[in-house]
């Protein structure tokens, strides 16, 4: 049968960009936040809110957990649990042995995980993926990715413990990335600057391919001011690949006050936005038993560079993957 | 004034003669006398020095006793000690090509050897002279971008073609590590000239042309005792046909926002039918012609040009620190001066 329903929980800064993803996409969403938010969030995008997690898990037939990251387990198990298909938001847990009890709960159940690493729907990284693939470029030996952005304002990101920090929340992405253009991460190094719990903050991540290739990974967390930058050098035998989020903008205005500018912006289109195409990628994938872009896998290596390059950190020193407990 | 070019080796020799020649106070005459050993098909010696249109002597004493008041060092970079020392007990002024040195013994060596002599020495950061650095350094020292936090910087070029030697560990002391660190590890050491570097973590390969000895690929973590980290990519990773040699980026994280620095920048961009490439036609500034400003500048007035043979040993070892990395795996002190 066609999944037809998604339960979606939390109602936080994803949870509304995922919510109109699956209304576009056709399905019916019923959501479900501790916070009270829900109503919020329906009045806004559509769906239904409802009162309890039991009630969203009856209504279900793909669960989309969108809360903060400690939660991640508990809820994936329940959904788990309710033999509902899973979507995960990333990073999928803060270890990658919550990670790995996630999977194993949902292969137990019988039902599908997918961790939300949306940045390989955004075009630009697909692109640059197949190229790669299809051997464009030769064998990869060196590359770049950076993640700048506003620090974001709910509190709980700035908790290592809740959120894993900058390195496991933001970054992940392009640990996420380098690996699947470059294959597994054998070891890494990182520094960081600046306090993650209060200002500005970055961090400078090496790491090192089983396949050879070197990637540098630098993610800034800044002012609410920073507009928003990611790009990418992917660096191979036989050629090379760059992109700069801030180039190639298909419409953009000058002269306007702000006012203008944003009335003249369009809103984003859900249909095309790679949010709903990632959504597409899994309900695509559960429906008809294929794999998706991404993998629980996948999701697990990411939580390991992640959790290897937050050891670096506080160790200030190389840290082999094989010798995480 | 009279100005030598030690050795046609290091390809930006050639620039150097062409703004030297140009230059109404400067005579310029060049020594190669090492061409006859480099690979065949390698220019070099006399026929080059004509083609530039700059006088020739045969051996390197023959140009030291025209008496030259400056040289400029090109060879192999395992070769500037020998040829600064004789250059330096010869009484003439010293711009060295980077790297300074690639050991610590001959980079002390060749920064004693000025000493002893009296003269000047100079490292070729040719980058530090770029306007817009300048105005950056303001920026950055005058803290209107908040705590200075992080770095992150690419210097990646072309695998230098014309001459073999950049990716013979034997001559060049190691490859793209070697020779593209330092002009970056001099940037920041410019923009904070109290700071050391204390620590480097560094990875490095061979997958961009196998075949040659030297790595062509790295990353160099580098920490410093104010606080700030930096990465730099030094990676010979632009490919063969790309239609310029590279470039250098900065990238300056501080507490209040962020500062790109691109130097090499300013081009006009096109495409030619003619050979079916694109076109890219920079017009930016003539680093080359400014730091021999400095150079020769410094020598007229006596006083001592920056960046120093000082500045050249620090950014040194922090390359030093990334080979012993890139040895053991694991993160390596820098030596203090």
């Amino acid at each position: 049968m066609k999944p037809s329903t998604v339960g979606l929980v939390g109602a936080g800064g994803i949870a509304g960009v995922h919510l109109s993803g699956w209304l576009s996409l056709g399905f019916e969403v019923v959501v479900h936040a501790n916070d009270g938010q829900a109503p919020v969030l329906t009045r806004r995008y559509g769906g239904r809110a409802v009162g309890s997690l039991d009630e969203l898990l009856e209504a279900a037939d793909i669960v989309d957990v969108a809360t903060p990251t400690h939660t991640h387990r508990a809820v994936v198990e329940r959904a788990a649990e309710a033999r509902k298909h899973v979507v995960c938001e990333k990073p999928m847990a803060l270890t990658v042995a919550d990670s790995a009890a996630m999977i194993a709960a949902c292969e137990g159940a019988g039902v599908r995980l997918f961790p939300a690493h949306v940045v390989r729907y955004f075009p630009a990284y697909a692109v640059m993926q197949s190229a790669v693939a299809a051997g464009r470029i030769g064998r990869p030996a060196v590359q770049r990715y950076f993640r700048i952005g506003a620090a974001p304002s709910r509190p709980w990101f700035r908790d290592r413990t809740l959120s894993g920090g900058m390195a496991m929340d933001q970054m992940i992405h392009d640990f996420d990335l380098a690996r699947w253009v470059a294959g597994d991460v054998e070891a890494v190094y990182a520094t960081q600057a600046g306090d993650e719990t209060a200002s500005s903050t970055t961090v400078q991540a090496i790491l090192r391919h089983r396949s050879g290739t070197v990637s540098h990974i630098n993610g800034v967390w800044g002012r609410p001011t920073l507009r928003f930058h990611t790009g990418f050098s992917v660096a191979g035998s036989e050629g090379l690949l760059e992109h700069d989020s801030l180039r190639h903008g298909v419409l953009g205005y000058d002269g306007l006050s702000d006012a203008e500018q944003a009335s003249y912006l369009p809103p984003v289109d859900a249909s095309s936005s790679p949010y709903t195409a990632e959504l597409s990628d899994f309900a695509g994938a559960i429906r008809d038993g294929r794999t998706a872009r991404v993998s629980a896998e996948d999701g697990v290596e990411a939580v390991r560079i992640a959790t290897a390059v937050n050891r670096s950190l506080d160790e200030h020193t190389a840290i082999a993957l094989e010798d995480l407990a | 004034m009279r100005v030598g070019i030690i050795s046609f080796a290091h390809t930006h020799a050639l620039g150097y003669a062409s703004i030297l020649r140009d230059r109404a106070d400067v005579e310029c005459v060049v020594t190669d006398p090492g061409h006859v050993d480099r690979p065949a098909g390698e220019s070099g010696g006399r026929e080059l020095a004509e083609s530039i249109g700059v006088g020739y002597a045969d051996t390197l004493e023959e140009l030291l006793a025209w008496r030259p008041e400056a040289v400029i060092v090109c060879s192999e970079n395992v070769r500037h000690v020998d040829d600064v020392e004789l250059a330096a007990a010869a009484g003439a002024h010293i711009l060295c090509e980077k790297p300074l040195a690639t050991t610590r013994e001959d980079a002390s060596r060749i920064v004693d050897a000025c000493e002893r002599a009296g003269v000047l020495l100079m490292t070729a950061f040719p980058v530090r002279f770029t306007a817009q650095y300048g105005e950056l350094r303001h920026r950055v020292r005058s803290g209107a971008m908040g705590e200075i936090l992080s770095i992150s910087g690419a210097n990646n070029g072309k695998l230098p073609v014309e001459r073999a030697w950049f990716a013979d560990p034997a001559l060049a002391g190691g490859g793209a590590v070697a020779d593209h660190t330092v002009h970056i590890a001099d940037l920041v050491f410019g923009l904070f000239p109290d700071a050391e570097a204390t620590e480097v973590f560094a990875v490095a390969n061979h997958l961009l042309k196998p075949a040659r000895e030297a790595e062509t690929a790295g990353l160099v973590s580098i920490r410093y005792s104010n606080g700030i980290t930096a990465v730099i990519d030094c990676s010979w990773s632009v490919p063969d046909h790309y239609p310029t040699w590279g470039g250098l980026t900065l990238r300056v994280i501080a507490e209040d926002g962020i500062a790109e620095l691109a130097p090499f920048a300013e081009r006009v961009d096109g495409f030619t039918e003619l050979d079916r490439s694109p076109l890219w036609l920079p017009y930016g500034q003539d680093l080359d012609a400014a730091m021999l400003d400095e150079f020769l500048g410094a020598v007229s007035e006596g006083r001592q040009p920056t960046p120093s043979g000082r500045d050249g040993q620090r950014a040194l070892e922090v390359v030093l620190a990334a080979y012993e990395s890139i040895e053991t795996g694991r993160p390596a002190a820098v030596r203090a001066l």
